[in-house]
């Protein structure tokens, strides 16, 4: 056995021990097993492929709209763009949440049962760590796989669809307030994980939210400004440059961000009471 | 308190609860710096759960106690710097293979460089015989493989301390062994803490032993001192003939506490407390064998077996002495 003198001391901040090595494994999770292929390749069929049939396969209800309805999108291509970028915002929005609490309901959950947090926080590693790499490496990845990638297919599709560069700014703004709902799950579902022992309530409490947030909503206007709940018909109302009112306005991006400042802060500090 | 020199592990009054159910009730532990460290009691008597509270897995309710000099609930990372931990039920990263999983667990300590960290890994592979499947994923692994591969994750980073729960449990006779022959071999450079239900493996390899029986530690101390027993020193006698008044010829010495005997067949059996070893080397046998009644057909210093100590003190059997 020789001595530990020939290796060279991990010298990372004590508040964040850990991390840099937490990090490449959560990140090795999606990045190195089949996980972001598997992902990049289902959001981007599912996505793209239902906003390229409604932009270049005009149904139905494009044909049965009123000429007021057409005339108010600025013509048929208009409002063939119009029935496209609701799907991927509308529909979208609310299926990237879904897929991401899915895919985020036993991130924590699962090593806490399993054995491995024990295990990994019996190496010289601070909680926070262990709470910040799962939410920077699956936010990433999210990001990208989830988010990135179909949106950047959808941006050549519209393009190619009025043969030209589709308004970035409009659409660019509409996939932030997708990334910020996106976010949203990912971090409440992360946080639910650190306070529930089963995956009931963390899928009951985040999938509540995503399909109910709506109907509450309804009965609860004031609901709005403070949820994310508004945020896929924001985004389509922005991608297509509509008018947005005034529950529609910045207040529920604001409101969504804040929350998942709270959630983290949530998270850190029930991991680090957590008992194991 | 506090004699990190001499003392590796020290609990003060260290008390653990959940609802109310208490867990550990103030246990009082010294661990002396390199040695082999038994620490035994029946399932459920808290053995994990002080295990925990050490590596600050969970907290201590009162008490508290330090490693190294160290508070174990505020400067837990800087112990864990230190230390290596195998659990009861190793857990790994499933996905990743032997050497991966041993490189993660590495750069928790050390940043490079990769070739002295990959070194490292291949020395730990070798260690526990692993080498041949050094690349497969272990999640294919066999429970001894499993156990094999633990051992090498808590030894990567050579640390000063091992506490080890449970290393031998799921282990055939071979890879029992194996892990005592590392234990043994480990013990120059570092302070084993483990704990077990084999007993005889204890009592091979380990030089200091505390019983916990729910929640107290009821023993404690250098395996010599236990095996003598709480009665101190005794020695048995079987006699042949009439040993009549022998008994309280015997209790009139000056260093015999106190005599017992039982019959067996035509054989009297005494045990002979004592409280001078030296006189009682030099003068018992003596004294009986001038006596023209008897015959000694047997005379031993008495010694425990691990097992009959953690029976009596885990039932609470006084009479087994």
């Amino acid at each position: 056995m020789s001595a530990n003198f020939d290796l060279q001391k991990m010298n990372e901040w004590e508040g964040l021990r850990g991390f840099s090595n937490l990090l490449s494994k959560e990140n090795r999770a999606w990045w190195g097993t089949r996980r972001w292929w598997v992902n990049a390749l289902l959001w981007t069929v599912l996505l793209c492929g239902l906003t390229a049939i409604m932009l270049f396969m005009p149904n139905e209800e494009v044909y049965e709209a009123t000429e007021a309805e057409i005339n108010q999108a600025g013509g048929l291509i208009g409002y063939t763009l119009r029935v496209g970028l609701n799907v991927f915002f509308q529909f979208g929005v609310p299926i990237l949440a879904i897929g991401t609490v899915i895919q985020a309901q036993d991130l924590i959950i699962g090593e806490k049962q399993s054995g491995v947090a024990e295990w990994l926080l019996s190496k010289p590693v601070a909680r926070r760590a262990y709470v910040m790499a799962k939410v920077a490496a699956n936010a990433l990845s999210v990001m990208v796989l989830l988010v990135g990638l179909p949106s950047a297919l959808v941006y050549g599709i519209l393009s190619l669809r009025i043969g030209a560069p589709f308004p970035l700014v409009p659409f660019l703004s509409a996939v932030g307030i997708m990334t910020a709902h996106t976010l949203f799950y990912l971090i409440l579902t992360l946080m639910l994980g650190t306070i529930f022992n089963n995956r009931g309530p963390i899928l009951g409490f985040a999938l509540g939210s995503v399909l109910g947030g709506g109907l509450l909503g309804n009965f609860i206007k004031p609901l709005f400004f403070v949820t994310p709940w508004m945020l896929p018909e924001v985004a389509w109302l922005t991608a297509t440059g509509q008018a947005l009112s005034a529950e529609m306005g910045i207040a529920s991006l604001v409101a969504t961000v804040l929350w998942c400042v709270i959630f983290i802060f949530v998270a850190l500090t029930k991991f680090e009471k957590m008992e194991f | 308190m506090n004699q990190p020199d001499i003392f590796v592990i020290e609990t003060d009054g260290l008390s653990k609860s959940f609802g109310d159910v208490q867990a550990l009730k103030k246990v009082n532990l010294r661990v002396p710096r390199h040695s082999i460290f038994g620490f035994l009691g029946p399932n459920g008597a808290g053995k994990t759960t002080f295990m925990k509270v050490l590596l600050g897995l969970t907290r201590p309710t009162k008490g508290g106690g330090n490693i190294f000099g160290h508070d174990i609930v505020n400067e837990s990372v800087a112990i864990r710097e230190r230390i290596g931990y195998l659990p009861q039920q190793p857990r790994f990263i499933e996905y990743m293979t032997a050497r991966e999983n041993l490189r993660f667990a590495a750069r928790f300590f050390f940043s490079g460089p990769a070739d002295k960290i990959e070194d490292r890994c291949e020395e730990m592979l070798n260690l526990i015989g692993l080498e041949d499947k050094a690349d497969r994923p272990v999640k294919g692994f066999s429970g001894g493989e499993k156990q094999r591969l633990g051992i090498a994750l808590a030894q990567v980073n050579y640390p000063d301390l091992l506490i080890l729960d449970e290393p031998a449990s799921a282990l055939d006779p071979l890879g029992r062994q194996a892990v005592l022959e590392v234990m043994e071999r480990l013990r120059k450079h570092t302070t084993i803490f483990y704990s077990t239900h084999i007993l005889d493996d204890v009592q091979r390899v380990s030089d200091s032993v505390a019983i916990l029986n729910k929640g107290e530690l009821v023993t404690c101390g250098p395996i010599e001192q236990i095996l003598n027993g709480k009665d101190g020193l005794v020695y048995t006698m079987a006699l042949k003939g009439d040993p009549d008044g022998l008994g309280e010829r015997l209790a009139e010495l000056p260093w015999v506490a106190h005599t017992t005997m039982t019959h067996r067949n035509e054989t009297s059996v005494w045990q002979v407390s004592v409280s001078d070893e030296t006189a009682a080397e030099r003068d018992l046998l003596r004294y009986v064998l001038a006596d023209p009644a008897v015959t000694v057909a047997e005379f031993n210093r008495k010694k425990y077996e691990l097992e009959e100590v953690f029976m009596e003190t885990v039932k609470g059997d006084v009479n087994v002495r």
